[in-house]
């Protein structure tokens, strides 16, 4: 978008408070929802609630095409639609809500480069372990997921990561894992007290290896080596996501109530 | 003692001892870390690069990326890091990550995506290191690999054409500048007076923005706003990689100054004598040092000596 644009953009979003019918759109979770999409989508789930702004869960086989960026999770509020973390977090800061705010200039360096290793590694590792199912009636979802490999695969050999082999990409995994256990310490939150945009990217991320069931648990068994993750996931957890109004099918918090972080 | 390391990258101009970011990147870390580099540039006479320049080879041993040369390097014991926490190490991998995700595909679009530049700076120069007729090819499908790579991490929807995907590039490569340069504050080097890892990638990224002279320049005059980025650059430039009057040459141990300032009186007077010939110069070592002059005169530009010490 260009600068005018998107000014305003944000001019017409400052305007409005947050309704109550605010929605976020992903796939469906059991069939469809890739591991990359899931840790998004629980990002953003996270970082509104933090917030403490409300929106429910709506899953849509078809949640990829709706989107205005063709990347999910969107979230529909009022009549705007704004899709993954990066614009949401702006859109919601137009809106008046804004968790960075405490920090100083050399503090929000830190948080967005951060941000972006994450994104980096932890992303593109899970988009490594493919698990795209279809709920379309064959041969449709054959086509779908072939379609969408064949999409990662091109983007993969652009950044170089062809060439690496599945130990490299778990060497990476720990890299990053550990560059994170370090920076987090024994703090509750990255930046001191209060969390902010990281924490909520990395609580999506880090709870989705952990939770999810794949062939192989090698990926969770790398996070599950750092124990000061793993509390601060289940610490997110608790604060942000059971105390949650369940909407009981489509919500979260319902799910990790079924799962437990210990397995 | 570890056995003697080879590098191979492409050669310099315009101040700098290497035009490829990565290159540069491993260049730095070896000054910084006190690593002993052969530094081969590529030039005519060498076989066809296979596009993943740079290249480390010790004894057997073939490694490509920067990233797995500087892990090599340090199981070497030559580690420029060994002063740093942990925290300080964690922040040096998350940079190194912001600098890959905004900075890269700006600067890959400054070299080889815009017509301009390319056509009239990029091109003519890679071609005229690539032996004939590899180098009718290979600049074209750089380009073309950059291009990709730009289009496939930045350019999905809602951008749909390369003029916003642009817009998009460079803004987010001057909030990263903006980023560095707040970091970095007053402060000789990221992590305090002694180098780093991420001093290297910084210098690696940074130098070809600053140095090389394109046509359409807009990433460059933003980084000249930011004058300690420019210093960052500079330090290490006369530090590290000490550029002589005569040209681009450079040096790979500051403890070799008596052969340097040897070599350079020899250099100017036989460069002046011998216009165009292999001249060999015996030093204090046992190696003897084949220069090879291309152009004729003092001061000239694209001099490369080529030489090893143990």
């Amino acid at each position: 978008m260009s600068l005018v644009a998107e000014a305003f953009v944000t001019q017409l979003a400052a305007t409005e408070p947050w309704p109550e019918n605010a929605a976020l759109y992903q796939q469906l979770k059991e069939e469809q929802i890739l591991l990359s999409d899931n840790a998004s989508s629980l990002a953003v789930q996270a970082f509104l609630q933090m917030c403490n702004l409300p929106v429910r869960v709506v899953c849509r086989a078809n949640a990829e095409y709706m989107s205005p960026s063709g990347k999910v999770p969107f979230i529909h509020v009022g009549n705007q639609v704004v899709s993954e973390l990066g614009p949401i977090v702006q859109f919601v800061k137009a809106k008046g809500h804004s968790l960075s705010d405490g920090l100083d200039e050399v503090q929000k360096a830190e948080m967005k480069a951060y941000m972006e290793l994450v994104n980096n590694m932890l992303l593109t590792a899970e988009i490594t372990h493919p698990r795209y199912g279809s709920p379309y009636p064959w041969p449709l979802n054959r086509i779908l997921s072939y379609q969408k490999q064949w999409e990662v695969r091109r983007k993969m050999k652009a950044i170089g990561w062809a060439g690496k082999t599945l130990e490299q990409v778990l060497e990476d995994v720990d890299q990053c894992c550990q560059a994170l256990s370090q920076r987090l310490g024994t703090q509750p939150y990255f930046f001191n007290k209060q969390p902010t945009e990281l924490d909520a990217l990395v609580f999506g991320h880090l709870f989705t290896i952990l939770t999810t069931q794949l062939t192989t648990d090698e990926l969770s068994e790398k996070v599950k080596n750092y124990s000061n993750l793993t509390a601060f996931c289940r610490r997110i957890e608790q604060q942000y996501f059971e105390g949650h109004d369940k909407d009981s099918s489509t919500t979260v918090a319902a799910r990790s109530a079924k799962r437990s972080l210990l397995r | 003692m570890a056995a003697p390391m080879e590098l191979s990258c492409w050669g310099g101009d315009w101040g700098l001892p290497s035009l490829h970011p990565e290159s540069l990147t491993v260049m730095a870390y070896a000054k910084f870390s006190g690593a002993p580099l052969t530094v081969n540039t590529i030039n005519n006479s060498w076989r066809a690069p296979k596009g993943d320049v740079p290249v480390l080879i010790s004894e057997d041993i073939v490694i490509s990326q920067p990233a797995k040369i500087l892990n090599f390097l340090r199981k070497q014991k030559y580690n420029a890091d060994y002063e740093l926490s942990a925290k300080q190490g964690a922040d040096t991998l998350a940079y190194i990550a912001l600098l890959e995700e905004k900075l890269l595909p700006a600067l890959l679009h400054t070299f080889w995506v815009e017509a301009e530049n390319y056509c009239s700076v990029t091109k003519p120069w890679f071609a005229s290191r690539i032996a004939f007729p590899l180098s009718l090819y290979l600049p074209g499908r750089m380009s073309r690999e950059a291009l990709n790579r730009i289009l496939l991490t930045r350019g999905g929807p809602p951008l749909y054409s390369l003029t916003e995907v642009e817009a998009q590039i460079y803004r987010d490569a001057k909030e990263c500048l903006n980023l560095l340069s707040k970091r970095l504050g007053t402060s000789q080097f990221f992590f305090g007076d002694t180098p780093t890892t991420l001093d290297a990638f910084v210098f690696g990224f940074l130098a070809p923005i600053y140095k090389v002279c394109f046509p359409r320049v807009q990433l460059q005059e933003h980084l000249k706003q930011l004058p300690n980025l420019c210093r960052f650059c500079d330090d290490i430039l006369t530090c590290y990689f000490r550029l002589t009057v005569l040209g681009f040459a450079y040096f790979n141990e500051i403890k070799t100054q008596a052969i340097y300032d040897y070599l350079r009186a020899v250099l100017q007077r036989t460069c002046m004598l011998h216009m165009g010939r292999y001249v060999t110069v015996p030093t204090g070592t046992r190696d003897e040092v084949p220069l090879e002059c291309n152009r004729s005169g003092p001061a000239v530009p694209g001099t490369i000596i080529r030489y090893s010490f143990m």
